[in-house]
């Protein structure tokens, strides 16, 4: 299953996370700190944009992933990115309504 | 002062998650929930981000490695996701009693299991270091077996962590290890990988729910952060051995304490 890809693959993929893992890092540590001096709207807003931050990294990660897929016409992974990135969806339509 | 104290929980439980193995997020629900008040569904969504944290710090490590199979991972990735989406719905609908004592016996039989399982970490960490070297995977080429198997373990490890906010490791390494044939490096790095959507899957359900915090999230994270990047670097001259008998302790102890805590509420 290995052997196929590209290094690039990966690589790009690393990217992503680690973007997405400091982006998110420095984002709620602002927040923290915020938090600390002045506790209020700015605080709370870095707290919820950090979360969102994090919680869109993978869906990011699984797109990338879904795009590279189809681009090296590797159609059945990219289908099967494609059916995560559709359950992630689903997911995020679960929770509305209730509370 | 809760959020300097919040850091250094999240730190801890980041440097205890690295060091042992296993992640950590099994001991971040328990606590937010114990000491710092949250009910449990929001200690375990607020948990959950920080298992999408440590996935992706650790992750993007494994891949520049290429120690990840992506499409292995993406293809079990089916499976944990629709559990997790699942189970992290139907927590909307549990008794908070009852998720409790769920979480309790998790505690308990995670904490047996570490414990029968002595030294196997060790291993994992032992084959970690030729992977490192060079460009290419370290690794012979293989060919995952036994898929249906695989997919079906992999809806039960997102399934559990939809409803305890942990990563699955424990159930998902030793799965595609033992019966997939896949190298343990693989494996373990292939499980990291997979974590952050699988609790991306659930955290959604939970945040639109309003059951993850932010104000707890954001110190959480700076402290798992920092802590699973240190627990990294000091892997290599540390007795795994200790650090796993030091979770198993925590656990234990946790377990006892959410116990006490869920009798209470009887008498």
């Amino acid at each position: 299953m290995n052997e196929k890809r590209e290094p690039g693959f990966d690589r790009a993929l690393a990217r992503v996370l680690h973007i997405g893992a400091l982006a998110g890092f420095f984002v709620m540590a602002a927040g923290a700190v915020a938090h600390i001096l002045f506790d209020g709207p700015i605080a709370a807003r870095l707290e919820i944009t950090g979360v969102l931050i994090l919680l869109i990294t993978p869906v990011v990660r699984v797109f990338v992933a879904m795009l590279l897929f189809f681009r090296e016409k590797d159609w059945r992974y990219g289908w099967i990115s494609a059916g995560v990135l559709l359950i992630l969806l689903l997911g995020s339509l679960l929770g509305i309504g209730e509370r | 002062m809760t959020t300097i104290l919040l850091v250094v929980l999240g730190l801890f439980a980041g440097l205890v998650g690295a060091l042992s193995g296993t992640g950590g997020g099994i001991i971040l629900a328990p606590m937010l929930a114990l000491y710092f008040g949250l009910p449990i569904q929001q200690a375990i969504g607020t948990s959950l981000v920080a298992v999408i944290t440590t996935s992706a710090a650790s992750s993007s490590m494994h891949l520049q490695r290429h120690t990840a199979d992506i499409r292995l991972g993406m293809t079990l990735e089916l499976a944990t996701a629709l559990g997790a989406a699942v189970t992290a719905y139907l927590v909307g609908y549990i008794n908070r009693t009852a998720l409790e004592i769920l979480f309790t016996v998790f505690l308990l039989y995670g904490a047996v299991t570490i414990l029968r399982k002595g030294g196997k970490t060790e291993d994992a960490q032992d084959e970690m270091i030729p992977a490192s070297s060079g460009n290419e995977a370290a690794f012979p080429p293989y060919e995952p077996k036994r898929l249906p198997l695989g997919m079906g373990a992999s809806l039960v490890a997102g399934g559990l962590s939809g409803l305890l906010g942990i990563g699955g490791g424990p159930i998902k390494v030793p799965v595609m290890y033992l019966f997939m044939g896949v190298p343990l490096i693989v494996a373990t790095a292939t499980s990291n990988l997979m974590m952050g959507v699988t609790a991306a899957a659930s955290a959604f359900v939970y945040y639109r729910r309003g059951d993850i915090v932010p104000a707890v999230a954001a110190p959480l994270v700076v402290g798992v952060f920092v802590g699973s990047l240190a627990g990294a670097r000091l892997a290599p001259r540390i007795h795994h051995k200790w650090v796993a008998r030091l979770l198993v302790a925590i656990m234990l102890y946790l377990s006892m304490h959410m116990l006490v805590h869920i009798v209470g509420k009887f008498l």
